[in-house]
């Protein structure tokens, strides 16, 4: 009887073992595993992420995917996301890594996790030729629009107690929405970032470069699994050498065409 | 998969999401009330289609097939961007109120225009034989008539304009289900914003459901009910 | 750089596959959905109160909460749960369910519209209930489901359009696409419905004529 508990003992503590074994995998097993990378991304975004004329994927952060899937030597699977759909991607585990402009907020951080800053924005404003918007005070009282869960729209909103009747704002479910918007005149301005807003005031007669917005510099971090640190260390060490072996440089002079900004901030640890 | 659920956050804005129910119900209310009343005009001018089409009555039929025969979601991006290309700039909430209108007018028509030709023409023409005034017919014998032909597809419509004014979402305007994703959009968590508004909703499709057949019940209760 | 650029001839191409996409993920959901719906609709006018009153409260709950909710909250509940699906696989298993759910209810409405008289008069000459069912109830009652059924096929084919909100890229999610990059919403939308209606029509029409012939 004794003999035939301690098997059982056994065997149950061998498949507890098992089953411990698989539950360790971490994405970077799975992904090599799976042969694929699922790598979201966001495509109205240009130069960082757009279709391009064969309405395939194209930019900046699709060329961040392909390399980092290149590193691991397996293929890239693209999905194109909103931007309230990124971080569902990673929560849902339906993306591996999300490279879609993703500032590293801390309430996003409770969701998910980060790596280390890979690019940086200063955000700004695109206006309407009539609206009249010069600096940021003159936003106050006119239509401003942003994309839904985009931490232009979190900032702007900090504004809206003190301007009350003043604060008009209008969310939309795509940066391309908030440009359309713009470009149409149902508002008088769009928040997005300043690589950005330089194209797509070149493109349309109607728009032009708005102020510079007053918010913080805007760290965007790849996105993983919270708890998958791991992973979120090897994305790390891929962003580093994406800098170090000039690869940074180069995408960012081939898509956006100025000097590629630096990552480090000063006077603190990451 | 280990997901952690975080209702915490939802519950303390519950009482923001009841309060957008309310936007909810207003948009579906009035596209309704719109739809009853185009719907009733647009079926009136197409049975009076016969023989020889005149433009008012192309006007009609075109107005019922392309509601019918298109997504409600493209006819609320059409009011959208669509019409903001010709500079016609609607809000958010007349997008989603012009879409719902312009789509339960073209169904309702063609219950108006089914229920109308259930009715046959020898009880109009006995009514004035009997001396009612034409008014007095539609008001005493054809409407009740159509009013409960229509009963049931009419709650039907009231049921789907609630359910499709979520798509209020997609074009910008904060009902229902546009609040409880802005609300999501600062942590992420929308499984668990989005499963407490599927409960309200249900619970609002209920109340309609029950005030219909209780105010189907008093109107009717002479014949049998609904 | 060519992340803009004017409406070109391939667009169409583009276009006339995502439509493909949409018949496809409609056409695999209503004939799954159909299937599924007539069954339970039978089984509705069969099964005893209770269990009436169970798998109706089931099939209830997909009619009373907007498809747009369905979708997103099934779409990220199945990776809660242990196994995830793709836009595609998620989204047809809810129109599916929705389907189930709209057929069953015009299904049942359907045997019930069979008169008593017909199936006692059928009894009585001594079919047995399975020859009833096979020679009376279907035929009289499936000829009367057949309208309702059309009508629920074509607002199943209109309402993949939400399945855009998941990625997958059909129709509309394709026109989505091609207005960013063209930044032409007004004819690419245009396109876009007309391709629906070019789907939809010709089949209400159908249903329609079919209707009034079998109505004289």
């Amino acid at each position: 009887m004794l003999k035939k508990l301690l098997t059982l003992f056994h065997c149950s503590a061998l498949g507890a073992l098992l089953a411990s074994g698989f539950a360790l995998a971490d994405t970077l097993d799975e992904v090599v595993d799976r042969g694929t990378l699922r790598c979201a991304v966001v495509l109205d975004f240009p130069p960082i992420g757009y279709w391009n004329d064969n309405n395939e994927p194209a930019g900046f952060d699709v060329e961040y995917c392909k390399d980092l899937a290149n590193s691991l030597g397996v293929e890239v699977d693209l999905i194109p996301a909103t931007w309230s759909e990124r971080l569902p991607l990673i929560v849902t585990g339906r993306a591996d890594v999300v490279i879609g402009s993703t500032s590293d907020s801390l309430e996003r951080a409770q969701t998910v996790g980060f790596s280390i800053p890979y690019a940086v924005f200063v955000s700004q404003a695109i206006v309407n030729t009539d609206s009249g918007i010069e600096t940021f005070e003159d936003m106050r009282g006119k239509k401003v629009a942003a994309g839904v869960g985009t931490v232009q729209e979190q900032w702007y909103e900090e504004y809206a107690d003190d301007w009350g009747d003043d604060y008009r704002y209008q969310g939309y479910q795509s940066e391309n929405e908030v440009f359309l918007a713009v470009e149409q005149g149902k508002v008088d301005a769009g928040m997005t970032g300043n690589i950005v807003a330089g194209p797509i005031a070149q493109r349309f007669d109607n728009i032009e470069l708005g102020p510079v917005l007053p918010f913080t510099a805007d760290y965007v971090s790849m996105a993983g699994p919270r708890k998958d640190v791991s992973w979120l260390n090897y994305l790390n060490l891929f962003i580093q050498q994406q800098v170090r072996t000039g690869r940074y440089e180069e995408l960012w002079a081939q898509f956006v065409g100025s000097d590629a900004p630096d990552l480090t901030v000063g006077g603190v640890y990451y | 998969m280990d997901y952690n659920f975080h209702w915490q956050p939802v519950i303390g804005r519950l009482p923001d999401l009841l309060l957008a129910s309310l936007d909810t119900l207003q948009v579906a209310a009035l596209s309704i009330v719109l739809g009853i009343v185009i719907g009733l005009l647009l079926a009136i001018l197409r049975m009076n289609a016969r023989g020889r089409w005149t433009p008012l009555q192309w006007f009609a039929v075109a107005w019922i097939e392309i509601a019918r025969n298109t997504p409600v979601l493209f006819q609320l991006f059409f009011f959208g961007f669509g019409l903001g290309a010709w500079g016609w700039h609607l809000s958010p909430f007349m997008i989603v109120l012009a879409g719902l209108s312009f789509n339960c007018a073209g169904y309702l028509a063609e219950n108006f225009r089914g229920g109308f030709q259930s009715i046959p023409d020898t009880q109009y023409r006995a009514a004035r034989s009997v001396g009612m005034s034409a008014g007095q017919t539609y008001y005493h014998i054809i409407i009740p008539q159509v009013l409960r032909k229509v009963w049931h597809p009419l709650t039907n419509q009231i049921v789907w304009a609630v359910l499709m004014s979520s798509l209020g979402m997609l074009v910008g305007y904060q009902e229902l289900t546009g609040s409880a994703q802005y609300f999501a959009s600062r942590t992420y968590r929308i499984f668990e914003y989005f499963a407490v508004v599927a409960l309200i909703y249900y619970a609002l499709v209920k109340l309609i459901l029950m005030a219909s057949r209780m105010l189907g019940w008093r109107l009717f209760r002479s014949e049998g009910g609904v | 750089m060519d992340y803009f650029s004017g409406l070109q001839l391939k667009d169409l191409g583009f276009l006339a596959e995502a439509a493909g996409r949409t018949l496809l993920i409609s056409g695999v959901s209503i004939g799954i959905g159909s299937l599924v719906g007539l069954i339970f609709g039978w089984l509705l006018t069969v099964l005893g109160r209770t269990g009436r009153f169970l798998l109706n409260a089931v099939l209830d709950v997909f009619r009373s909460i907007p498809l747009l909710i369905q979708l997103v909250l099934f779409y990220n509940l199945f990776p809660i749960i242990g196994f995830s699906l793709g836009p595609f696989a998620a989204g047809t298993l809810v129109l599916t369910v929705y389907t189930v759910a709209l057929v069953s209810n015009v299904t049942r409405s359907g045997l019930e519209s069979v008169s008593p008289d017909l199936r006692r008069a059928a009894r009585s000459l001594g079919l047995s209930y399975w020859q009833d069912m096979r020679h009376i109830v279907w035929p009289v009652g499936l000829r009367a489901v057949f309208p309702a059924w059309v009508g629920v096929a074509l607002s199943v084919v209109k309402d993949s359009a939400l399945v855009s909100v998941l990625g997958y890229v059909e129709l509309l999610r394709a026109s989505q696409t091609l207005i960013t990059r063209t930044q032409e919403p007004l004819i690419i939308l245009a396109i876009a419905g007309a391709f629906y209606f070019a789907l939809s029509f010709p089949m209400a029409r159908a249903a329609s004529l079919y209707e009034k012939r079998w109505a004289q």
